[in-house]
């Protein structure tokens, strides 16, 4: 009886120790591979550069040259690389354009422009001490497999860390693009009043009106000239802060000006000095040099050393052309009108990107109408921080989230 | 009879061992999870300053994945590991050599709440390890200390 029970004691023990094991190092691979995909989807920015540098972004997850990259089996082996005779390997994630290709088996893929959601394989060989014994696992080895998909969100209600500017709806009735085309470049001019409009800029298209919406920060232990503020708005969008009402922005909501950038007459030729503060930090996405009107802000050679420019900042003659890294990227209230500046309420959110001015490499901080030139790009880029509560919006960025 | 006699208490230090391995193993794999789940909700928490100690919005995420409660209120789900033991490593990612580098708590650094960027990547760990000691009959056995860890990009996920 006992030499009958004593084997099948053992092999159970070993079974379960095994198997112990395996599913620890599933777990921690699909932390890797989850992590690895959250990555890679932040980049996936609608340009022919985005799946190359969202492949780039994944691998960071399990870099290793400082120890920390993610591994597996208790921490032991660090993922994508061969320790011992235990080998692991990161897939080339596969780029898809829509959701349901992303999470079916056998989805086309695609590359560049249409990339909006990612998937990524990951194998990882793990030791066996008892299983060895049974003829699926011969050389004392498994290998598992961890899968993730990630890709952007459902379009966004609460939209934070954007820029705090509106522009009004080109066509309110146009619930996906506001009446403004793909592709097409037009002129931002800081809105203002009565005759003699400001002509558009060489190299943009029809100019369209925009406001400086209020978020003054009044709670901010440091930087609080509005000005400061407004250049660090423009630099990388609204800082972050847990103060919602401070730092995000919602569909449906009402929006106020910011109290002293109220739009002077056309014929005076010149913008309220926030405005241009706003332009100064705008140009810090090109120029790490300061302008020269920009050096009365407060703080300001201290704060400015913060941003670096986009790694491209050169005329995009198409987005899909684009090599940055998504600092040239607004995200921008679409409002219903900016006739009344204590209500402007916002219909949805939707992106740009920031040329250079002509024949340049930045835009021109100092210009004397608030102008610059942007291409409109839809909702192509995830955004840093929002929310799906709240309203419903059948077009418009998200945000990088796992869909498995 | 006899040989029943010998092996049983081999037997039973065997069965002993494997429950004491298998506290060890679900003490890893909760770890594991405390840790991926703090990096999680931490990454993608408007406002978290990761260089603040007292900061609220990362007390707070420790204390919902450690407690279940903001507040930190009753016993930790793994019992011993407090707040204080898990530290937040804070990366920066450089375009220009393609590399991680830590990022400094500093304005130019990570500190948002001195005007920095937040960073690029965190990595959450127990750097002094969570100690568990097996216990085998006759046998000493030290601690073993555990120290699970997981990279995470900073965004809105």
């Amino acid at each position: 009886m006992l030499t009958l029970f004593v084997p099948v004691f053992l092999g159970m023990m070993g079974f379960a120790i095994d198997l112990g094991r395996l599913y620890m190092a599933r777990s921690e691979l699909k932390a890797a591979a989850n992590a690895m995909a959250l990555g890679a989807a932040s980049q996936l920015i609608g340009t022919d550069a985005s799946t190359e540098a969202a492949t780039a972004r994944g691998r960071l997850t399990v870099e290793n040259n400082s120890g920390l990259g993610n591994k597996y089996d208790f921490g032991g082996i660090a993922v994508g690389q061969t320790s011992g005779s235990l080998s692991s390997e990161v897939a080339e994630p596969q780029y898809f354009s829509t959701l349901a290709e992303a999470v079916g088996e056998n989805g086309a893929q695609t590359g560049g422009s249409g990339a909006h959601y990612v998937r990524v394989n990951i194998m990882g060989e793990t030791p066996i001490v008892f299983w060895g014994l049974l003829s699926i696992a011969q050389d004392r080895k498994v290998a598992i497999q961890a899968t993730a998909v990630a890709g952007r969100s459902a379009p966004l209600c609460q939209i934070c860390g954007t820029e705090p500017i509106v522009v009004p709806a080109l066509d309110a009735g146009d619930t996906t693009d506001f009446g403004f085309v793909v592709g097409t470049r037009y002129t931002f001019g800081y809105n203002c009043s009565g005759q003699g409009t400001p002509a558009i800029l060489p190299g943009g298209g029809a100019r369209v009106d925009y406001i400086v919406i209020n978020r003054l920060n009044t709670e901010t232990q440091n930087f609080t000239a509005e000005s400061t503020q407004l250049f660090r708005s423009g630099a990388a969008g609204l800082p972050s802060t847990t103060n919602r009402a401070l730092g995000c922005f919602n569909v449906n909501t009402a929006e106020t000006i910011w109290v002293g950038a109220e739009p002077l007459a056309c014929l005076q030729a010149s913008v309220p000095a926030l405005v241009q503060n706003f332009m100064c930090g705008l140009a810090m996405r090109f120029d790490s040099t300061l302008a020269g009107v920009c050096s009365a802000i407060p703080e300001v050679d201290t704060i400015s050393a913060v941003y670096t420019p986009d790694t491209d900042v050169a005329d995009a003659a198409d987005y899909a052309s684009y090599t940055g890294n998504g600092k040239r990227i607004i995200t921008v209230p679409v409002v219903d009108s900016i006739t009344n500046l204590s209500a402007m309420t916002t219909l949805g959110f939707r992106q740009f990107l920031v040329q250079p001015a002509q024949d340049a490499t930045t835009l021109n901080a100092a210009d004397q109408n608030g102008r610059f030139v942007v291409t409109y790009i839809g909702s192509v880029a995830p955004v840093r921080q929002g929310s799906m509560n709240g309203c419903s919006q059948t077009a418009g960025p998200g945000k990088v989230v796992l869909h498995r | 009879m006899v040989e029943a006699a010998l092996f049983i208490p081999i037997l039973l230090l065997l069965l002993v061992g494997m429950i004491e391995l298998a506290k060890v193993v679900v003490a890893y794999f909760s770890l594991q999870k405390t840790m991926y789940s703090i990096a999680r909700y931490a990454s993608s928490s408007q406002g978290a300053n990761f260089c603040d100690d007292a900061d609220t919005v990362i007390t707070q995420v420790k204390n919902v994945v450690l407690t279940g409660t903001p507040e930190g209120e009753g016993d930790s789900l793994i019992a011993g590991l407090t707040a204080s033991q898990i530290q937040v490593r804070l990366e920066r990612y450089a375009p220009d050599s393609g590399t991680l580098s830590e990022c400094a708590c500093s304005i130019d650094g990570c500190d948002i709440g001195a005007g920095g960027l937040p960073p690029d990547f965190i990595v959450v760990s127990i750097p002094d390890g969570y100690n568990v000691r097996p216990v085998f009959p006759l046998f000493q056995v030290d601690p073993i200390p555990l120290r699970p860890r997981i990279r995470i990009p900073v965004g809105g996920y």
